[in-house]
């Protein structure tokens, strides 16, 4: 089963459009909720005018941040900090920022009546630059430092002053110092704009309070942390709090920890009613995004080419509330050395508060932000040194056994091999551009990513009467293919038919803990938990055959799904062993847990548990009259270990393609003093069928001597961008130091290049 | 805020009584007045295909027609594509290509592709019908391989 593709369990729902999403969840009596947003980036909120709005027909409540003062609910909610509130209390820190909430009977009653709330507000100045953030004069969004969250093993928090939310430093061999060793140092400034998930289906949740427990409908990627910060706010047991993800249409980490669930919960205990929230894709472009990035890369490097010394200051925008920018900042900062040996190392990577809207996890984790600035600089010292960029690359990439900037040793090593996989894209050559105006470039990026360590998955296999199988697990299906590849694995370990397998998916009433579905994670820790929990199973299987049979244990033998007296012919089938078991089902527990962190003054420890490498090849035409960029020719290399399902793993790095090339060429959220001003897909520009190469390869590469599953969701992500910037510097001699590289910009730099 | 008033539409071969406000699009009744979820807002503006239904054989965004408009078209959704349990070719081979992820685009692709295979031979264009939608997650390759393959069976029955 393993190494196959499968049948998508429930693929006639999802071509017929009967998928259970969020969205078509509506108990009797649902109350529909229309928030009404600050349309100021900072201010006091001296009043809000909710009268008329009350009387609108259809309303049954408006809520304000006043509302939620004295009612015996915390009011802020956030995984690492809790600082953001449901709806704004007394202040409002950026355009968007909810302020109050209309329920009604209808969403378009809601809205109308939302129309007809007026807000007064005394406003404050605002700054949207991450370096003006960090000016002495700039005003401070977060007084004091808030109440901290549960938050995660591997979080470090440090560095918190003024509007420096969070720091990550690394100091790895003799740092700044270094830079003695080298000839020649390389310094450029990289940037990365804001940029939104545009997941199809907007973030969306229905809350019941009933029988005081509070139930969640939600398409969240995180369900129990959502269960967790939805139990602090109402002060309730995590026992009375249920949360439910269907379906997902569509995450990219913009799902990751609670969103809309509280306003939906908050409503919900108020009226007593079912409250179901659905945003507008105007209302997602204020929800979370990835973080606008500014890294300055200092490079080392000897006469002959070999890094010798590395410093990576970066600032990442984290907006008004620090959602996971902790995380993100750190992943981020350790993630923007590269895949190189590089002897001596100097991060400092902050995350910093503005007037905007929360950035948050997104694909590729901060390390598409790093890759750009380091793949980038890779064919600029190769430009400045007279080197071939590719025997740069090799003549630095990191081999087996070499230790990485964090200090630790890394195994499984094949950073050579998909870069020279990928690069194989140029064996062959396209017919040449048919105009002169056309010009051709090729260029190449390699990277590194880590997975998030220490982490947590757990999953319960269930073997029922009529030896069917169930594997309950709180992973999230938002289109990875994370439940068809965990029935394989679990069928594998079984030696059971795939089609007698179902995933039940996350309910926090039934399914077990895990961390989130993030990361590129599931099919690697998850897969891990369901193999644990199968050994158990077969345990139990075999002890309880054993007993029917009247035999010790180790006289029967489990195999093709039946369990027989070794070297006999008779066999029990699952069913009938459960049966004689007398327990009605027989059930186990799988879990896996990584070990990790990183020692918070030097960076040093351990960052992941297995590291994800990937690279792309990439073949450019750039038509110099307009600016335009085509990119033609693709090729993309994951190191993939023990390939579940090719089909499903093939789309994935499709997926990040798609991801990479639409941030590489068109996409940025276009702030104007705080408001954004491309707020829907017409002005916000995705790339779609046409764009994409006409000649698009992908490659899984295998390692045959493991068994060991290799996440590849995000891997082949950070090195687009990159790869194209060099593709168009090879073709034009152009060099784009700012993503995205639209006409416009191609056409901006070569006028002043 | 209009009142809604009753409306006869033709869904899926059926005609059904349902309740309009001047304001509703005909995706806000298709999916609250009849359940038909497999349209879906995206973007509200016509232009990611998330809410692409067949309008008398035609497809078009149900985000951007007025329902109270609709009462002369004959209306096709996903869900009406099936017939006896068995899914339209078009499904079926978004079933064999696997040409999902998420899903949540996947009906409006098959609905234009439905569309566009109705058209003369010689006005078929696999781009057009597919420009009109969007897919975050990116199976372009896989709803593609499933469009080659319709054209071609298409072809052959034409032949046969």
């Amino acid at each position: 089963m393993i190494g196959k593709s499968a049948q998508v369990s429930d693929a006639f729902e999802r071509v017929t459009g009967r998928l259970g999403y969020v969205l078509n969840h509506e108990p009797p009596g649902t109350l529909h909720l229309a928030l009404v947003r600050s349309d100021v980036p900072h201010a006091e909120i001296r009043s809000v005018s909710t009268a008329v709005a009350q009387r609108c027909r259809g309303v049954v409540v408006v809520l304000t941040g006043e509302d939620l003062k004295g009612i015996g609910i915390r009011p802020r909610f956030g995984p690492v900090y809790r600082d953001q509130p449901v709806l704004a209390i007394d202040r409002v820190r950026y355009v968007g920022e909810p302020v109050a909430v209309v329920a009604a009977t209808d969403a378009r009653l809601a809205r109308a009546a939302a129309a007809e709330i007026e807000v007064e507000y005394d406003e404050l100045p605002a700054v949207f630059d991450p370096k003006d953030a960090l000016a002495a004069d700039a005003i401070i969004l977060h007084e004091q430092s808030d109440e901290r969250g549960p938050s995660f093993a591997d979080i470090i928090l440090q560095g918190r002053t003024g509007n420096v939310c969070n720091m990550f430093t690394l100091r790895h061999g003799e740092g700044l110092d270094g830079f003695r060793y080298a000839d020649r140092i390389f310094e450029n400034e990289f940037a990365t704009p804001p940029v939104q998930h545009v997941s199809m289906e907007p973030h969306a949740a229905v809350a019941v309070f009933e029988s005081n427990r509070l139930t969640v409908t939600t398409c969240t990627q995180t369900p129990y942390a959502v269960r967790d910060a939805l139990a602090h706010m109402f002060d309730m047991p995590a026992s009375r709090v249920r949360v439910i993800v269907p379906p997902v249409g569509g995450g990219f980490g913009g799902k990751t920890y609670a969103k809309v669930e509280p306003v939906a919960a908050l409503v919900a205990r108020y009226t007593g009613r079912p409250a179901k929230i659905v945003l507008s894709r105007e209302e997602e472009f204020v929800t979370n995004s990835k973080h606008q990035s500014i890294i300055r890369l200092r490079t080392g490097v000897t006469a002959d080419g070999l890094l010798v010394a590395r410093q990576v200051d970066a600032l990442f925008n984290a907006g008004a509330y620090t959602d996971i920018s902790p995380r993100l900042i750190k992943n981020g900062g350790y993630g923007a050395i590269g895949p190189y040996r590089i002897p001596h190392v100097h991060v400092d990577s902050r995350a910093i508060f503005t007037n905007l809207p929360s950035s948050g996890a997104f694909r590729g984790y901060g390390v598409a932000q790093g890759a750009w600035a380091y793949e980038s600089q890779m064919d600029i010292i190769a430009a400045g040194l007279g080197l071939d960029p590719v025997d740069l690359r090799r003549r630095n990439l990191l081999r087996e056994g070499d230790s990485f900037a964090t200090g630790e040793a890394l195994h499984d090593v094949h950073f050579r091999e998909v870069f020279d996989d990928a690069l194989s894209l140029f064996d062959t050559d396209a017919a040449p551009p048919e105009h002169d105006y056309i010009k051709r470039g090729r260029g190449c990026a390699v990277i590194i990513k880590s997975t998030i360590t220490p982490s947590t998955s757990n999953a319960t296999m269930k073997v029922n009467v009529d030896g069917s199988v169930q594997v309950l697990t709180s992973t999230v299906e938002m289109g990875q293919g994370s439940h068809t590849a965990l029935a394989q694995i679990a069928a594998e370990a079984l030696g059971i038919p795939y089609s007698e397998l179902q995933v039940v998916g996350p309910d926090t009433d039934v399914t077990p803990y895990d961390l989130t579905t993030s990361s590129s994670r599931s099919t690697a820790a998850m897969g891990a938990a369901v193999r644990e929990a199968a050994a158990q199973v077969r345990q139990q299987l075999v002890s309880h055959a054993a007993k029917q049979l009247k035999i010790d244990p180790d006289d029967v033998e489990m195999r093709d799904g039946v369990l027989r007296q070794r070297g006999t012919e008779g066999t029990l089938s699952l069913g009938q062993v459960v049966s004689g078991s007398k327990l009605g089902t027989l059930t186990a527990t799988g879990s896996y847990v990584s070990e990790g962190g990183l020692d918070a003054a030097t960076g040093q420890g351990i960052a992941s548990d297995h590291w994800h490498q990937g690279a792309v090849a990439a073949e450019v035409d750039v038509d110099i009259r307009t600016g335009k960029v085509m990119v033609n020719r693709l090729r993309a290399c994951v190191y993939a270990g023990n390939v579940v399902n090719p089909v499903n793993a093939r789309m994935q790095i499709v997926g990040s393609i798609a991801f990479g090339l639409s941030q590489a060429l068109f996409e940025q959220i276009i702030y104007d003093n705080g408001h954004v001003a491309n707020q829907n897909l017409s002005e916000y520009a995705l790339a779609g069928w046409v764009d994409m190469p006409a000649d698009l390869q992908i490659s899984l590469l295998e390692n045959p001597a493991t068994t060991a599953i290799h996440g590849l969701g995000e891997t082949c992500l950070p090195p687009v961008s990159p790869a194209i910037a060099n593709a168009i510097a090879d073709a034009t001699g152009i060099r784009c130091l700012q993503l995205p590289m639209t006409a416009e910009r191609i056409i901006d730099l070569a006028a002043s290049q | 805020m209009i009142e809604r008033s009753e409306l006869r539409l033709r869904v899926n071969g059926t005609w059904q009584e349902v309740r309009a406000t001047p304001q509703d699009t005909l995706l806000d009744v298709l999916r609250r007045e009849l359940g038909l979820f497999s349209c879906r807002e995206t973007c509200g503006i016509g232009l990611c295909g998330a809410c692409t239904v067949s309008r008398d054989g035609k497809a078009i965004s149900s985000c951007l027609v007025l329902a109270l408009a609709a009462g002369e078209w004959s209306i096709t959704t996903a869900e009406g594509l099936v017939q006896a349990g068995q899914l339209h070719p078009v499904q079926q081979a978004f079933v064999d290509a696997q040409a999902f992820q998420c899903s949540f685009c996947t009906p409006g692709f098959v609905m234009s592709l439905v569309a566009m295979l109705a058209e003369p031979p010689e006005q078929r264009s696999v781009a057009a019908a597919l420009s009109g939608h969007l897919c975050r997650c990116g199976s372009y390759g896989q709803i593609a391989e499933a469009a080659r393959q319709l054209m071609a069976d298409h072809d052959m029955n034409q032949e046969g």
